[in-house]
Formats: C-alpha cells, sequence, structure tokens
C-alpha cells in the first residue's frame, strides 16, 4: 500500500483542528481529504474486480482446453468461451483488451456478443487483419484504448 | 520449454506421440491453421465455422463434414485416394477425423515419410503418422495425393 506524507500530515492536522470544535467546512474537508488518502492509498486500479477475475480464469480455462484445436467451431463452442459470451456486453472491454494483449481466437464472441462484424469478408481468416478491424472497432466505441 | 516436456504435456491429448516420433519445426503462429498448412497456406485460418470467421475456399458449403474437407483438398489438386507410402513423384495429405466422423486435422506427407502438421494455433512439429492419434484429432480417416509440384 502506498502512502503520502503530505496528506497524512494534511489530514491529521485538520482533523486534529476539527476535533476541537472547528467549522462544517473544516470537517468535511477532513472527510474528503480522508476518502483522497485512502484512494491514494488503494487506487480503484488495483482493486479486485470479481467480473474481470472470472473472465480471466475462463479465459485461461478456454485456452488451455482448445490450445490445440483447428476447429474454429470447437473452439467456439467450448464451455469457457460461452461463458464468457454469456457475460454479455461487459465482457466487450476485457475480450478486446485480452485481444490486444495476447490475440487470440475472441472472433466469435465479439461478433456474437455485438452483433457487428467489423471484417470485411476477404479479410476472413486472416487473423492479423481480423484483430486490426476488431481492435480499430473497440477503439471507435471507446472500448479499448488506441 | 524444451520439446521433451512439451511432448510430455501433451501426452493426455497425443498419447501415442514421443519425442522421438515427433520434432518440433517452427514455433507457435497462430496466423494458420492445420487446415491451411496442410494446403500450403501460411496466411490464413481453414475452417468451414457456421458464423463465417475462418476462410473456406469460396464454393465449397462451409459444412464440418469429410466431403467438404476432400473437396477443399480437391480445389488443391489433392483428388486421389490412396495409402500412407512415401511416393516419388506424388504429394499427399491426410485428414483426421473424430469419433463422431467430423474433421479435426490435416497433416502433408514430407519426402521422407513422415508428416508436417501444424497443431492448432501452435507449433508446426514433423511426425510418424499415427503419432497424433488419440483423443484429441481422432485417426486418419483418408489420404489424398497429387502430382508433386
Amino acid at each position: 500500500m502506498r502512502s503520502n506524507p503530505a496528506i497524512g500530515v494534511a489530514e491529521n492536522l485538520l482533523f486534529a483542528v476539527s476535533a476541537i470544535g472547528a467549522s462544517s467546512q473544516s470537517v468535511n474537508l477532513a472527510t474528503q481529504l480522508r476518502h483522497v488518502s485512502a484512494h491514494y492509498s488503494f487506487p480503484a486500479s488495483s482493486r479486485r474486480d470479481p467480473r474481470r477475475d472470472r473472465f480471466r480464469s475462463l479465459a485461461q480455462q478456454w485456452r488451455s482446453e482448445t490450445q490445440w484445436l483447428s476447429s474454429t467451431t470447437e473452439v467456439a463452442m467450448n464451455p469457457a468461451y460461452q461463458a464468457i459470451i454469456g457475460m454479455g456486453a461487459e465482457a466487450l472491454p476485457m475480450i478486446l483488451e485480452d485481444l490486444r494483449q495476447n490475440s487470440g481466437h475472441w472472433y466469435w464472441a465479439l461478433k456474437a456478443i455485438s452483433n457487428e462484424d467489423p471484417v470485411v469478408p476477404r479479410d476472413r481468416g486472416s487473423i492479423k487483419k481480423m484483430r486490426g478491424a476488431w481492435l480499430r472497432w473497440g477503439e471507435t466505441k471507446g472500448l479499448v484504448r488506441a | 520449454m524444451m520439446f521433451q516436456d512439451l511432448v510430455r504435456a501433451m501426452q493426455s491429448k497425443f498419447p501415442q506421440l514421443t519425442a522421438a516420433n515427433s520434432r518440433p519445426t517452427s514455433p507457435y503462429d497462430e496466423g494458420y491453421n492445420c487446415i491451411a498448412w496442410a494446403a500450403g497456406d501460411t496466411d490464413f485460418w481453414w475452417w468451414p465455422d457456421p458464423m463465417g470467421q475462418a476462410y473456406w475456399p469460396p464454393g465449397l458449403p462451409r459444412e464440418e463434414t469429410l466431403d467438404a474437407f476432400v473437396r477443399a483438398y480437391g480445389l488443391q489438386g489433392y483428388t486421389e485416394r490412396c495409402d500412407a507410402s512415401a511416393e516419388m513423384g506424388r504429394q499427399k495429405v491426410a485428414v483426421y477425423t473424430a469419433r463422431n466422423g467430423k474433421p479435426t486435422h490435416a497433416a502433408r506427407q514430407l519426402s521422407d515419410g513422415w508428416w508436417a502438421s501444424k497443431l492448432g494455433p501452435h507449433i508446426d512439429i514433423e511426425h510418424e503418422l499415427g503419432a497424433l492419434d488419440g483423443p484429441e484429432y481422432g485417426t486418419v480417416a483418408v489420404i489424398l495425393a497429387r502430382p508433386a509440384k
């Protein structure tokens, strides 16, 4: 956990002042400062998100169980993959981030969830081009960072 | 990971595979699969999936049947059914099917009689024909030949 000495000193000072009968504004300020301190020490980005944990676990299971398969159908019908599709639209940013970092055959899931397909017919099966088309789509929708 | 270690890790899916009946030839590459590799294509992932997310030769039905795969290789000139022997002047591909009859895998024969396979998005290996028999790919259902190019 991180700590910021400046925030800590200001927080203690305001707490001490408010404790001896300071204005309501200083009490509010002390409360807000405590929240700032808490967010600084334990940022939202490091908090465990159960949905993200579930996605990671399912994605790992899917990769492990389909790593030798050529059948796009079998890869997509894998129970872990279907469970990710079942997560619906909330899975899209996680799928796109995984696609960006690790690649993988996410195209069936992306199409099934979004009901869109940015891949032009001549590029179907060209993994590099499909990946690029879906990442551009995700960036346009604000679902994955450029 | 050393190839021997990888083979050990693969043996639950490929019980016949050993470091003696196979050898690795290229690293992980998800850009193409075994069906494409056997057809001589390393730019596309081939599969007749109903969602249309993979390449399949235009004009052929997107069906996961042995007949559809035989027709796909037929377009590449592999029109004759044959055995697994190595023959001068002929190139061969083997198509594997699972117990349910659905195609799972394809391999291309090398001049020394071994076979070259791409393992899904994973590595390429060379192997004896029976080395990949097992729960993952099933067994060879048909071998097709064409005149060597």
